[in-house]
């Protein structure tokens, strides 16, 4: 496609070296680095394509058969995702992948939003960003280890509930209850991420604007509203997205989470990411290549109806400032 | 000088004291973990939230010897360091060269590596042990580490793209009227004026290659290849048959969560910095 394109320029110009600066207004610089194109970013795309874009298409095929991983494979066809969906623990997982997408999104953007307002006019906002910023570059293992030990039923939480007079504490870590207790956390590490985001656009905004609206006796939800929301609205698509996307990908803050010992949490509390983990690598049984793959795919494919759904929906008129 | 309703006024407030409120429970959570993996197993069961009566250093040496974990941070440190360099090796030509030639082609394929960065890993988990267990490149390193490289790809050619797009191309213009090569324009003129973006490129890589999980659970289970957080999930695993011994576990986090804390407080707002603002554009 590409050479097709570029072709027909380079061999219609002479091979002198005075005449193609000419034409089409090529220079030596544009020369150049159409020649550097291909070799410059070959290695990268090879790289790409064998370790990234080759396994999507092979775990499209796999999602066909019926396969253990050393036996031949057999051709299963559609029936894969049938089977998949009527798999209670698929089920599960997927409302659980949704849930903490949706309201755990939801919470998130509005603690960000709060966040941003609240950070704007406070002293030392730069060192509280900091404070906030940092649990999304920990491993969420250690939130899972450290809530398992707080929250424990003779733990540290439960104690101090007791001073309070609180004698029959929630059974935090009970099975029903681990999703809301990850969802929490999740929203308690990512705001900060959020936050910064949307602090670094909202700082791109200036100051006049606000100057102006204060002038016209905006109050500062209607500064929020008139100036904040509509200036940072490219960002927050861009964020909206990017919680689509890495809420699907939660693992290990699920695996973990109870500092549970045995060998996989609870299937109540399974997401799509975790049920891929437990059907190929299962403990005991023989794996399930098929059905595995078949769920990743149904979650790929999920991301990018939603990714696609929620750009149309946040596309705006670029606002000029 | 700005006038304002009393009740924005307490509202503001009461924002503030919120974010403080949440502000001291992340210090107090990380003090904690840091103060905890100095005290005894029983001590920490006894008092939840004592300070260390004689700081003492036994949890990690047990860490580091029965858990194994002083080889899974050998293990982490090289996977994760040189995996990023490959991968900013790797990326910064083909960002470079995405950044600078404006044509179909050009556009098509920064596409092609932003769709990478939708994609879950949970897809590439089955095809990539099944690819590596034909190279026998499982339960290896170097195996964990190419996986790296790979998942790397999206994010690095976007980042630095956007990077490369913010350098103005006059010096370029002059390296070429002097009569270098791409190669030396690139290695010489463009590189040295770059050094800030491919160093947050490798800063982040380092950083997500440092706690990803899924993957190296996956790919690597001998005590000579664990990274760190399979060696914490193991020993968290390993402890319905040795009792809890949640000193141990303490200082086990603690060694996963050092090198984020100090990268954290040397470089911060480079890293804040290139989380944030290169997304946003």
């Amino acid at each position: 496609m590409a050479t097709t394109i570029d072709d027909p320029l380079r061999t219609g110009a002479p091979r002198g070296r005075s005449a193609p600066a000419s034409r089409a207004g090529v220079g030596p610089l544009e020369r150049q680095r159409r020649r550097m194109f291909w070799p410059f970013t070959a290695p990268a795309l090879t790289v790409y394509a064998v370790l990234f874009i080759a396994p999507v298409g092979y775990a499209l095929w796999t999602s066909l058969y019926k396969w253990d991983g050393m036996g031949a494979m057999d051709w299963r066809g559609p029936q894969n995702y049938i089977l998949l969906f009527r798999d209670p623990r698929f089920r599960t997982s997927l409302v659980n992948t949704l849930e903490l997408m949706v309201i755990g999104g939801t919470i998130t953007f509005v603690l960000s939003f709060a966040l941003t307002l609240v950070l704007r006019e406070m002293r030392a906002r730069l060192f509280a960003r900091s404070v906030l910023f940092f649990p999304s570059l920990v491993n969420g293992m250690v939130f899972g280890i450290a809530a398992g030990f707080l929250f424990s039923p003779t733990g540290p939480v439960n104690q101090a509930l007791k001073l309070f007079g609180v004698t029959t504490p929630p059974k935090w870590l009970s099975t029903d209850n681990l999703l809301p207790m990850v969802l929490g956390t999740l929203v308690w590490t990512a705001t900060g991420y959020y936050t910064s985001i949307i602090m670094a656009a909202v700082d791109q905004i200036p100051d006049y604007l606000y100057e102006a609206a204060e002038l016209d006796g905006a109050g500062p939800f209607q500064r929020f509203r008139h100036i904040t929301l509509p200036c940072a609205w490219d960002v927050i698509a861009v964020c909206a997205v990017l919680w689509t996307v890495s809420s699907v990908k939660i693992f290990e803050l699920i695996l973990l989470y109870g500092g549970s010992t045995n060998a996989y949490p609870p299937v109540s509390s399974w997401n799509t990411a975790v049920y891929v983990y437990t059907e190929a690598f299962p403990q005991g049984t023989v794996p399930r290549l098929g059905t595995a793959t078949a769920a990743a795919m149904a979650s790929l494919v999920m991301v990018t109806l939603i990714t696609v759904v929620l750009r149309r929906l946040l596309r705006r008129e670029p606002v000029e400032y | 000088m700005r006038r304002r309703n009393p009740a924005a006024g307490l509202a503001s407030r009461i924002g503030t004291g919120a974010v403080w409120l949440v502000v001291a429970a992340d210090l107090l959570l990380v003090l904690w973990i840091l103060l905890t993996s100095l005290r005894s197993g029983p001590d920490i069961l006894h008092h939840a939230f004592g300070l260390p009566t004689s700081p003492q250093t036994d949890n990690y040496t047990t860490a580091l010897d029965e858990g194994g974990f002083a080889r899974a941070a050998l293990n982490s440190l090289l996977t994760a360091g040189l995996s990023s360099v490959a991968a900013v090796v790797l990326a910064a030509p083909c960002a470079y060269a995405l950044a600078r030639r404006r044509s179909r082609t050009s556009s098509a394929l920064t596409m092609t590596f932003a769709m990478g960065l939708g994609v879950p890993g949970q897809v590439l988990v089955v095809p990539l042990f099944v690819g590596l267990s034909r190279v026998s490149l499982t339960d290896s390193d170097l195996g964990l580490g190419l996986v790296y490289v790979g998942l790397a790809m999206p994010f690095t050619v976007f980042l630095l793209t956007g990077f490369f797009s913010g350098i103005p191309g006059v010096l370029e213009e002059a390296a070429v009227l002097d009569g270098a090569g791409p190669v030396r324009t690139f290695v010489q003129v463009v590189l040295p004026v770059a050094r800030g973006g491919l160093v947050t490129a490798f800063l982040l890589q380092f950083i997500t290659a440092w706690n990803e999980t899924l993957f190296a659970l996956v790919l690597t289970n001998s005590q000579g290849t664990i990274t760190l957080p399979v060696a914490l999930s193991s020993f968290v695993a390993a402890q319905q048959f040795n009792g809890l011994d949640f000193g141990t576990m303490f200082a086990g986090v603690c060694i996963i969560l050092a090198p984020m804390i100090a990268l954290f407080s040397w470089m911060g707002s480079r890293i804040i910095q290139g989380m944030t603002v290169g997304i946003g554009k």
